[in-house]
């Protein structure tokens, strides 16, 4: 087929979830994709609101994009989830970009919200595939096609991003290795996908932390019942998924089962600023934990050797109560 | 049972008046000061947003002070402030204060009854029929109360820019205030409302003066709780400028009651309307009124706009990034005020005498 044009996606956001069904729904209506490059040591943020690094990177991405690409990318993400939402800077985001791009690009905007069926994932995606020429059944069969990709990649995510270098993670053609070696140690790493899995955000901490023989384990890896299991009880509930992940999987892991638990989180993120805060006391007035937990707040100058050091001692903490055991 | 509930602008004034009018114990918090928000800030993150301090800040002492039952506005997703009661109900827990906790539903829901139901079941025990029978009327003279406070307020931002003598409007405000709140009856009430409007207009004025107009506009909390803003809107009254808002308790209440009256309704609608120029969604809590009330406002010939947000505020972030837009593509100065617990008087103090100063200049250069 020949190519029709190039949709530019930038490296940010939920990208760092959703790429593989992104890329593979382009790639049948015959588009091209093109991925941001990420910032490097010496790339320049674009400050052009005064959020969380991971929606600064969103701008900065979009305009490295502007001039390669013919449309944009950047939905509008609502809901991701049949009755939780996201965070509310999600709302805005599309319109954030547009103001920083001073419409020199065109940018597919559609609103995704699972929470109405009008919003759902494949009308969203039909719709986008309209604007881009695509009739509805050519359409819905890129989308069930991307649908079926994405399952099966999340299948072997645990064993991706343990045995891949982090940057090569969502090269989608680079097949996931088998299981190498037996790591010592099991670690949970929690927090937004944006934050995990950005190594301009984490500065590669995913990297460092395999070298100290670690095994990366993510939310990802729960079902969605043994996070309810967690936070069913609580007197309110809490309204985004994103919350309830990192809310739900952090209890979990600390009540067995891994070393350690390492929560990562942006500077400025509302929601875990509010989360980090519950979690810590209630973890308190539960009686605490014998599970090691670590809490790293990233921005644009945290410096990888201070994540390093912490790191590296978090490690010698799990060491001493693995031996004492 | 002693019942408590927090800070904001005039609240304590008709929340008062609702527990007085039914019998019910109560307890006001002290007015918010260093203290509270230091109390405030010790136990919270410092990326929460600074209203969730304050109102910690006013528990706590609250609760010190020999209160037992919370009373705190829910409100829904997808701002913080739906889930501020998980939390700090978790931290009173942990500092070992004891209390019960009543939120009030910011939708009538059949789940926010039930709820409601449930939190009030223990409660119930304690109120006696009398106390019962005498909420509505408590809630009525509460709701008088409001109004009488909002139009006396409303009326001293229109005499602060022309008063002769600076600070006197606003100890002529107090005054009105005190007396709305002494007021025991509805009869006493009115005439308190009457007493402290003629106070407010015999304010010495010189009215051949044209002040500058100016909107407030962004995160309730902080436009309509003094603490929180540190008094911006009497320091621009007092720089010479007529400052309006349009978040009100009743505006909020009204709203979440869904029973807007007509021309408040529009009013709001409209904004939302200006607001789709720039953001093609719901982004929550103020976010699309502050920029299409910027938007509305410089069609309407204000000079200014004062935008006030929390640090770390989750719609009003994105409306900042919004609005320098707005202010080029509209021409209108807007100056954006990032509020958290640091000692900032002063600093707010010269931002707005320069933001004034500027406004005059661009008026004469027009």
């Amino acid at each position: 087929m020949e190519e029709k044009g190039r949709i530019g996606i930038p490296k940010t956001l939920m990208f760092y979830r959703y790429f593989p069904l992104w890329k593979v729904f382009f790639e049948e209506l015959g588009w091209r994709v093109i991925v941001s490059d990420g910032l490097g040591k010496r790339g320049k943020l674009v400050y052009f609101e005064d959020s969380c690094l991971p929606m600064k990177l969103l701008v900065t991405h979009s305009i490295d994009l502007k001039e390669k690409v013919d449309h944009l990318f950047v939905p509008r993400l609502v809901s991701l989830h049949r009755s939780y939402i996201m965070c509310p800077k999600f709302r805005g985001a599309p319109d954030i970009v547009h103001l920083a791009m001073e419409g020199t690009v065109s940018i597919l905007d559609e609103t995704i919200d699972l929470r109405v069926r009008e919003y759902s994932m494949l009308r969203s995606f039909l719709k986008t595939g309209k604007q881009l020429g695509a009739d509805e059944k050519e359409g819905k069969r890129a989308f069930q096609k991307a649908e079926r990709f994405f399952f099966n990649f999340q299948k072997g995510w645990e064993d991706r991003i343990n045995e891949l270098p982090l940057k090569q993670v969502f090269h989608l053609e680079t097949p996931a290795l088998p299981k190498s070696e037996e790591k010592p140690f099991r670690v949970a790493f929690i927090g937004h996908p944006y934050n995990l899995f950005d190594t301009d955000v984490n500065k590669d901490i995913l990297s460092f932390a395999k070298s100290l023989g670690m095994r990366i384990i993510t939310p990802d890896a729960l079902s969605e019942k043994e996070i309810d299991a967690q936070v069913s009880d609580l007197s309110k509930e809490i309204y985004w998924s994103s919350g309830r992940e990192i809310v739900g999987s952090l209890f979990h892991f600390l009540s067995g089962g891994v070393d350690g638990v390492v929560f990562l989180t942006s500077f400025k993120c509302g929601i875990d600023a509010l989360l980090q805060e519950f979690i810590r006391r209630r973890l308190k007035l539960k009686g605490g934990t014998s599970i090691p937990l670590l809490l790293l707040s990233l921005d644009e100058h945290s410096g990888r050797e201070g994540l390093t050091t912490r790191l590296e001692a978090f490690r010698d903490v799990m060491e001493e109560r693995k031996t004492k055991e | 049972m002693k019942v408590t509930f927090p800070h904001l602008g005039t609240m304590h004034i008709f929340c008062k008046a609702i527990a007085e009018t039914s019998g019910i114990p109560y307890i006001v918090p002290p007015e918010t000061s260093r203290r509270t928000l230091t109390l405030g800030v010790q136990h919270s993150n410092e990326c929460i947003c600074l209203p969730f301090k304050m109102i910690l800040g006013n528990f706590i002492e609250a609760l010190q002070m020999g209160a037992d039952t919370i009373v705190m506005v829910g409100s829904g997703p997808p701002c913080r402030l739906g889930l501020y009661d998980l939390v700090q109900k978790v931290i009173l827990e942990d500092m070992g204060l004891h209390y019960r906790w009543l939120t009030i539903p910011p939708r009538l829901t059949w789940q926010a009854i039930w709820k409601n139901y449930e939190e009030t079941r223990e409660l119930k025990k304690e109120l006696s029929w009398k106390n019962i029978l005498l909420f509505p009327y408590g809630l009525r003279m509460g709701w008088k109360k409001m109004m009488a406070c909002e139009a006396l307020e409303k009326l001293a931002m229109k005499v602060r820019p022309r008063e002769v003598q600076k600070g006197e409007t606003q100890k002529q405000l107090k005054k009105a205030l005190s007396g709305v709140d002494e007021a025991r009856t509805l009869r006493t009430l009115n005439d308190a409302l009457q007493r402290g409007t003629t106070l407010l207009q015999e304010t010495e004025q010189d009215f051949s003066r044209a002040p500058l107009k100016i909107a407030i506009v962004g995160e309730l909390y902080t436009v309509m709780d003094p603490h929180i803003n540190r008094g911006v809107e009497q320091k621009l009254g007092e720089l010479g400028a007529e400052v309006t808002r349009t978040s009100w308790f009743s505006t909020h209440i009204l709203r979440s009651l869904r029973k807007n009256k007509a021309d408040q309704h529009s009013e709001r609608i409209r904004f939302f309307e200006a607001s789709k120029a720039y953001l093609g969604y719901d982004v929550g809590a103020e976010c699309n009124l502050s920029i299409g009330e910027a938007i509305v406002r410089s069609q309407e010939g204000y000079d200014g706009v004062v935008h006030l947000m929390p640090f770390a505020c989750m719609p009003e972030t994105t409306a900042s990034g919004i609005l320098t837009r707005v202010g080029k593509d509209w021409d209108i100065p807007i100056l954006t005020l990032i509020l958290d617990e640091q000692e900032i008087e002063g600093r707010i103090q010269t931002l707005l005498e320069a933001f004034v100063e500027m406004l005059q200049w661009k008026r004469k250069a027009a």
